[in-house]
């Protein structure tokens, strides 16, 4: 008895979706590569074969989990928030600029690392907030107002590297590419094991910062207020257009320095499509994670390795990292799937 | 000099606009009968790699188109399984097609194509239309296309027809107005939101097939590169009409194809990045009401319970 119920609940969980969808690869994996054995071999290393592997996933995670946070954290309003990609592709070109085209990086105290990273933060959180802003000015739908303002977004990157008159590197050569220059060393986020970054402690302190929040603090209490019943909580006197602009702030300023991370802690310029798959990838960790933000950073780590893997295998054993990517979209399903069955059961409870 | 800009320039906004009028067309059936289909994005390059497959397997581009279909219409019944019978976020699971769609047609082309580009396929050709075809201006712009210019009228036309003309159509356009309506007159919510997403698959296949059948003869990865999503914007802006949908498709076109044509025309000073990213920022001040009033079907994205 306890059993089944165990197994029922394991079923429409989130880790219950990742494991079909896992099997679901394996399979995949198994038809396309000439021998699995070999291609698992060729994945664990590329996850975690080298410190190298390990670094770049974790650094991967990272970008990921403050994606995810900010996903949660809007969704508690039940707002949702699936222009990650666009608030992370602001986050980085702001930070990018700060740190070009400013003398910060001369700056003491750290401050020429931090400020481009907050200047990445405040960008992304407008790009949502205007979105928070147009839903409760205008009623537009959020879903695809931060849709629409990532494509705006991932195409404003592309402008600003492409214009001389903006971001692009001076050209020396005929072969200088659509890119920015470098940003200055003392803007880059220092190592901890190279090529792991210290984003990765900030993200660990924001997701404890994030989960108090939510669980701890009036404010946390608002947002669930208003997304739980928008009507009620009006009723009670809460301010729902400034939660909803508020919630949609943190949620993409979270993703901008997520974008900052991106440029001054791995890629040190700024290229167009620099943020490719991250946004997606983050929207789907805050998905898996329902609501806590401790599992979003265990799916981050996830999502991190099986990117690397993927990568690794693609080169050590001849398998198409799509085979990552397919796994990625049967897990979305799988959890979009799964919600039915919840609803099914919570119904049929006595 | 500058007439033959001109005529390019035109020729290739039909061209570019042609696979989003499909799209976008199909699409309008599905919102307005309540369902939001992000997977369109995956119908197109289901569809794309599908005309491929059918064409490099078959020779006969017409093979091709029927597997085309195929494609889209599996996707589109597979996001009806999601967003109809399972109630599912439809949000959601159409990022979660389109990511697994555009995984499996890439893994799909690397096994069957190989992994250089160089291959190609039959596909259709540019059919001229006798004595059309020669006019000055509008010849080589409406007459010297392919075959898929010629049914985008008629499908236009089609579709018109059942949103407006038909009794389905009726309780179609209901249904993502007022579900509960529909449900207690009898009628199939359920039934109504099949048809519309089968219709809606169909019309997406014809837009993705002129990718890989029509525009170049061959199929790369992420082949449709957001047309889907582009699709999506024509109907925000189109405001959920008909009419509205066609013109947006254009004038989408007409910003895609400028992009190549401004340096012929000898204008530096609008970048390309400024009109590509000009449908998107046009739907978004459409979808705000900023633009003329939005209007988009009540019932629009919401699985209906019983």
């Amino acid at each position: 008895m306890e059993l089944a119920r165990i197994l029922r609940r394991a079923s429409t969980s989130s880790a219950g979706a990742v494991l079909i969808a896992l099997l679901a690869g394996l399979l995949l994996m198994a038809v396309l590569a000439p021998s699995l054995p070999n291609a698992l071999a060729a994945f664990a290393r590329g996850a975690f074969g080298t410190t190298y592997a390990v670094g770049a996933s974790v650094n991967r995670a990272a970008v990921l989990a403050l994606v995810g946070l900010g996903f949660i954290l809007a969704f508690r309003a039940n707002l949702t928030n699936i222009g990650g990609e666009g608030q992370l592709a602001m986050g980085g070109m702001v930070a990018a600029a700060v740190a070009l085209k400013t003398d910060v990086a001369g700056l003491p105290f750290g401050l020429a690392i931090v400020l481009p990273a907050l200047a990445g933060a405040c960008a992304g959180g407008l790009w949502a907030g205007l979105a928070g802003w147009l839903r409760v000015r205008r009623g537009t739908n959020e879903v695809i107002s931060t849709l629409l303002l990532s494509f705006i977004a991932l195409w404003l990157v592309y402008w600003s590297v492409h214009s001389d008159a903006l971001l692009r590197q001076p050209r020396t050569s005929a072969t200088s590419l659509p890119e920015s220059a470098d940003i200055p060393n003392g803007a880059m986020i220092g190592m901890l094991v190279p090529p792991m970054h210290q984003g990765i402690v900030v993200v660990i302190l924001l997701v404890a910062l994030v989960h108090l929040t939510m669980t701890r603090t009036v404010w946390g209490m608002r947002l669930q207020a208003i997304g739980l019943n928008a009507a009620s909580a009006k009723r009670a006197g809460l301010s729902i257009p400034r939660l909803t602009i508020g919630a949609m702030l943190a949620s993409g300023a979270l993703a901008g320095l997520a974008g900052a991370f991106m440029i001054q802690g791995e890629q040190y310029n700024l290229k167009a499509g620099f943020s490719s798959g991250y946004g997606i990838d983050g929207l789907v960790v805050g998905l898996l994670a329902r609501g806590s933000a401790p599992t979003v950073l265990v799916f981050a780590l996830l999502f991190g390795f099986l990117r690397s893997g993927g990568i690794g295998m693609e080169i050590g054993a001849g398998v198409p990292s799509a085979v990552v990517l397919t796994l990625q979209g049967l897990v979305i399903l799988a959890v979009a799937g799964m919600e039915f069955l919840r609803l099914r059961q919570a119904r049929s409870l006595p | 000099m500058t007439d033959t800009i001109l005529v390019v320039l035109a020729a290739s906004t039909i061209r570019l606009a042609i696979p989003l009028l499909f799209a976008a067309l199909g699409e309008l059936v599905s919102e307005k009968a309540g369902l939001l289909n992000l997977s369109l994005e995956g119908m197109m390059l289901a569809a794309a790699f599908g005309g491929a497959l059918g064409c490099f397997a078959s020779g006969s581009p017409f093979v091709g188109l029927v597997v085309a279909l195929a494609c889209s219409t599996l996707v589109a019944g597979l996001q009806g399984l999601f967003s109809i019978v399972l109630r599912a976020n439809q949000i959601v699971s159409g990022i979660g097609l389109n990511i697994a769609v555009l995984g499996l047609t890439t893994i799909g082309a690397r096994a069957l194509f190989g992994r250089d580009a160089g291959f190609t396929i039959p596909g259709f050709g540019k059919l001229a239309i006798p004595g059309f075809s020669d006019l000055p201006f509008f010849g080589p712009v409406l007459f010297a296309q392919s075959g898929f210019v010629y049914a985008a009228p008629a499908v236009a036309l089609l579709m018109a027809l059942l949103l407006y003309r038909t009794t389905p159509g009726l309780a179609l356009r209901a249904a993502g107005d007022e579900p509960r309506a529909v449900d207690k007159s009898g009628a199939s919510i359920a039934a109504i939101r099949w048809l519309a997403i089968l219709v809606t698959g169909l019309a997406a296949g014809l837009g993705g097939a002129v990718y890989s059948l029509a525009d170049i003869h061959t199929f790369t990865e992420n082949m449709t590169s957001g047309a889907g999503y582009l699709a999506l914007a024509a109907v925000i802006f189109g405001r959920w009409r008909v009419v509205g949908t066609i013109v947006a498709s254009l004038v989408f076109g007409a910003a895609a194809s400028l992009q190549f044509q401004l340096p012929a025309l000898g204008v530096d000073f609008l970048p390309p990045a400024l009109l590509i990213m000009m449908p998107y920022v046009l739907a978004l001040l459409a979808v705000s009401g900023l633009v003329g009033r939005q209007s988009p079907p009540r019932a629009l994205a919401l699985p209906f319970h019983r």
